[in-house]
């Protein structure tokens, strides 16, 4: 045969035992990689886990700092007035989850599988509740069913303040959050299906739960937890209008606050982080079934018009925009108004921030501070993460870590990871101590807070990207920084703009990580909007809720127009 | 046609693979594989996927390097080298071309960091882009571009630095039919005018087969045989190879004696001895083309057939023969003329030849 006279060598292999295993040589792009995504790791460590681990250590120190094991946890359980939280916090988030799914899941099934007219507007006005803290649903709360509320005949003598007005606010605040979810799970549903069925003469009815409801049925349950969480987390909404009724997170709140009991908060952050750690658990399964749903070839469903249904959508999706809409207006009008309800008229009295408590106007600009650079750093942090992350060649063992760091904040509501920089930070021990009390830890403890949907988006961009060129430019020997530079950076613009967009709104409306945190040179808006309210200025509380508000709404509407301008110029590339 | 064995190895082989072994887990997806690929050779690996060609590939890059064994390239040991330390420029099935770059500036890319002067790049970029036909398509974007085109920039791209090695990983899978034709030849033509030592993963026989010098048939991991495509084609070393690439009969059979074998009744023989005794379970392969419906040579088995199906593949006739008097059952392509001329139809009765020197007998055992 041929093959023989070529003399290959394939025929004579006997020292195989010899060989000694090969080692990749590092280039210097590996090391400078592995290097920088060490220091943000380092990063993450000292912005989120440690924290965690101060937190923890707390719930098991006595009042002297010795370690008392349990003792903490025994002296929660056996205080009745705490434990009564426990299911004061579980009925208000079961009730807020039930009804905020359904009515999110009405919502997105309009958006999504109806011809209704104003399909745009509606999804515009679903995500407001997003451009306002917590504190604000509550307020208006107060003002249309309060004492003196106008419409308080319609609660036909049950009062607002308590577990009522506690589950409608969280519905209103966690509102957009399900219908996201819900418009993504009902986005992805393959056509042929419904044609399938309907060539079998199956009923709508049957089709429906037969079709539509196994198709988003990993929706229904991550917006399920994911309510859950944000419900039982939460403590804007029970702060201002729960009155006598106590949820754990209210309980934080007065423990560390009202009582200076720091290690009750402890435990009590530590139980909140159980429901926040499982609903994480049940996401991430969730996202892995998700992602196998949708064959690439499906086809896309397309509804079709149909005159009662589209009517019958267009009134409840109108009711609920309409309540969403009141909810806001009622905040806008109440600060307004001279003194509600007895003199309505227009003035901009509530507005004079600096002769009332709460830091005055300068904790909103202490606000927009903390937000732009919040935005900047963030973004850039994110990102730099991201892309190291996913790029870095071999360092399994780094980049795994790296990812459950950056996934962790997903799992840690923002008033335990506050309650936890207090531990970490405020300690003399702590070399970082001289940032406790500056803008400096706002912005860092925000970045933390918000850390994993950015660090998802990101993610989720650059897998977007070709994984070959990085290996092409390798082989033209460019280094890295070039081609992250030059390509993926410019690629990536639209998401690295959401994730600025992304931080920037949540730092100006949060309230939960930073309420431990901030100083009296460092007071926010947000936080002015709660300590105006305690001290009973309610106007005055709605009227910087609002100016929360607006400023997220113009900023958002900015971007916007900015985003499609910049994006126009940039992004030629992309059209054909 | 270049006749590989005619080129003379300089200086030893440019590109020398030892005891190349990649274990992924427990899972090995390269065993112990030796190969020389000479200098200006076009070398193909073929395979079905999972057979190691990719893994083989990165480990020649250095993407995945081996777990074991040594690579030398033109005299050096890269076995261990960082990517942008070795010496390729690489085109991928993707083309992996910076979206957000103009044409000109995806070919220059390499040249900048290389620290050429303006002009220098500019004339390159011209003369790259000449050589791959779309000097008229510099200030595009490449989703302006069809697929054929973006795929020769990214060809243009791979040789600016004029590297020693040039790696192509299923360069034409993406593409249409047609165009993947037309690039297949203009490839070739390049890399020859060139002169560029040039490997291709592909899982098409007919790629591998119209543009290498030698295809190197890889299977679990190992190599099954290295060869021109006329020695992969006409003499395959294994079973394997032989289904691999193009069709082929799986005749089974006994051995009657050196150099025949009973096939279900049909007695068979072939020019290859085998030392095996009588009785010996084996296997011969017979390309459905080379059997023959007139014409018959003294030396080719020739037996009386009945045509089963005929199935129109448009030049031929893809065909069932049955030999009568026994159980055998082979396929033959007839071609248009002979269909026409001995006017075959389904049923008819024809004396076919399956010739001795075409049959490759392998044993079972």
């Amino acid at each position: 045969m041929s093959t023989a006279a070529l003399e290959e060598p394939w025929a004579t292999s006997s020292d195989r035992g010899a060989v000694a295993p090969v080692r990749q040589r590092m280039s210097r792009d590996d090391l400078t990689m592995r290097i920088v995504l060490l220091l943000l790791t380092g990063w993450l460590v000292i912005t989120v886990l440690l924290p965690l681990g101060a937190l923890l250590i707390k719930s098991f120190e006595g009042a002297d700092g010795s370690f008392v094991g349990l003792s903490n946890f025994a002296l929660f359980f056996a205080n009745p007035s705490l434990t009564q939280s426990i299911s004061n916090s579980l009925t208000i988030a079961i009730v807020s989850t039930i009804i905020c799914v359904l009515l999110s899941f009405v919502f997105a099934y309009g958006l999504m599988r109806t011809c209704m007219p104003g399909r745009g507007i509606f999804r515009l006005i679903s995500q407001v509740p997003l451009l306002a803290p917590s504190l604000l649903p509550a307020i208006s709360l107060v003002y249309l069913f309060g004492n003196q509320g106008f419409a308080k005949s319609v609660m036909f003598g049950y009062s607002i303040y308590g577990p009522i007005g506690i589950v409608i606010g969280e519905v209103f605040w966690t509102f957009p959050h399900a219908l996201i979810i819900m418009v993504t799970a009902l986005s992805i549903s393959d056509a042929r299906l419904y044609e399938a069925a309907s060539a079998l003469k199956a009923s709508p009815w049957r089709t429906f739960w037969t079709v539509t409801i196994p198709g988003a049925r990993y929706g229904l349950i991550s917006a399920t937890f994911v309510v859950f969480t944000l419900v039982v987390t939460d403590f804007g909404v029970p702060k201002v209008i729960g009155g006598q009724y106590n949820v754990l997170a209210t309980d934080i709140y007065k423990q560390v606050i009202g009582q200076q009991n720091f290690r009750m908060g402890a435990v009590v952050g530590l139980l909140l982080l159980l429901p926040a750690v499982f609903s994480f658990a049940i996401d991430q399964w969730v996202q892995r079934k998700q992602s196998a749903a949708m064959s690439s070839r499906a086809v896309a469903y397309e509804p079709k018009p149909d005159f009662v249904v589209d009517t019958a959508f267009l009134v409840i999706c109108g009711l609920i925009a309409t309540a969403i809409l009141v909810v806001i207006f009622t905040a806008l009008f109440a600060s307004l108004a001279t003194l509600w309800p007895y003199n309505l008229t227009p003035s901009f009295k509530n507005y004079d921030f600096d002769n009332m408590d709460g830091g005055g106007w300068q904790s909103f600009y202490n606000s927009l501070r903390v937000a732009s650079l919040t935005a900047v750093f963030g973004t850039a942090i994110v990102f730099a993460g991201a892309y190291l992350m996913e790029k870095t060649r071999g360092f399994g063992a780094g980049r795994f870590v790296f990812q459950f760091l950056a996934l962790l904040p997903l799992a840690v509501p923002g008033i335990v990871l506050g309650l936890g920089y207090i531990f970490f930070f405020n300690s003399t021990a702590n070399p970082f101590n001289f940032i406790y009390g500056t803008t400096t830890i706002l912005v860092v403890c925000t970045i933390a807070h918000f850390y994993s949907v950015a660090h998802l988006t990101a993610v989720t961009a650059l897998k977007q990207i070709d994984q070959e060129i990085e290996v092409v430019s390798s082989s033209l020997r460019v280094p890295f920084y070039r081609t992250f530079f030059l390509v993926t950076l410019p690629v990536s613009l639209p998401a690295v703009l959401d994730i600025a967009m992304y931080l920037f709104v949540n730092a100006l409306t949060t309230v939960s990580a930073v309420v431990f945190i901030y100083s009296s040179q460092t007071t926010l808006a947000s936080i002015a909007v709660l300590n105006m309210d305690d001290a009973g200025d309610v106007a005055p509380a709605a009227a910087m809720a609002m100016t929360i508000f607006l400023a997220a709404t113009f900023v958002r509407v900015v971007y916007t127009v900015l985003v499609r301008g910049v994006l126009g110029r940039t992004q030629a590339w992309r059209r054909r | 046609m270049n006749q590989p064995s005619e080129i003379a190895d300089r200086d030893g082989p440019y590109l020398k693979i030892r005891n190349v072994t990649k274990r992924f887990g427990d899972f090995v997806a390269l065993q112990d594989v030796n190969l020389d690929i000479r200098r200006g050779e076009f070398i193909s690996f073929l395979g079905p996927s999972g057979c190691g060609k990719t893994t083989l590939l990165r480990a020649i890059s250095g993407l995945d390097v081996q777990s074991a064994g040594s690579i030398e390239q033109d005299g050096r040991d890269i076995s261990n080298l960082p990517v942008n330390q070795r010496d390729f420029g690489i085109v991928f099935q993707s083309y992996a071309l910076f979206p957000n770059l103009k044409i000109k500036d995806n070919v220059g890319y390499g040249l900048v960091s290389a620290g050429k002067s303006r002009t220098e790049i500019k004339s390159r970029v011209a003369e790259l882009l000449t050589m791959v036909g779309l000097a008229d398509q510099a200030e595009k974007y490449p989703s302006q571009l069809s697929g054929g085109q973006q795929q020769r920039v990214s060809l243009a791209r791979a040789l600016a630095l004029s590297p020693g090695l040039l790696l192509l990983d299923e360069p034409l899978s993406a593409l249409d039919a047609r165009v993947r034709a037309r690039l297949r030849g203009e490839i070739r033509e390049l890399q020859q005018r060139l002169g560029i030592t040039t490997v291709m993963v592909t899982h098409d026989q007919e790629e591998a087969l119209t543009m290498s010098d030698r295809i190197v048939v890889m299977s679990k991991g190992k190599i099954e045989q290295i060869g021109t495509p006329d020695e992969v084609y006409r003499s395959p070393a294994s079973p394997f190879v032989a289904d691999f690439i193009g069709r082929m009969n799986f005749i089974p059979g006994t051995l009657v004696s050196g150099t025949s074998a009973d096939c279900k009744g049909a007695v068979l023989s072939f020019t290859t001895a085998l030392t095996y005794v009588q009785g010996t379970p084996i296997t011969i392969c017979l390309r459905p083309e080379d059997i023959v419906v007139r014409d018959i040579a003294s030396s080719s088995n020739a037996v009386d057939v009945e045509v089963g199906v005929m199935e129109f593949m448009g030049n031929h006739f893809a065909t069932t023969l049955h030999v009568s008097g026994t159980h055998l059952n082979v396929s033959a392509d007839l071609s248009m003329n002979d269909v026409r001329d001995l006017s075959i139809r389904p049923g008819s009765k024809v004396k076919a030849g399956l010739p001795a020197d075409r049959l490759r007998v392998f044993s079972t055992t």
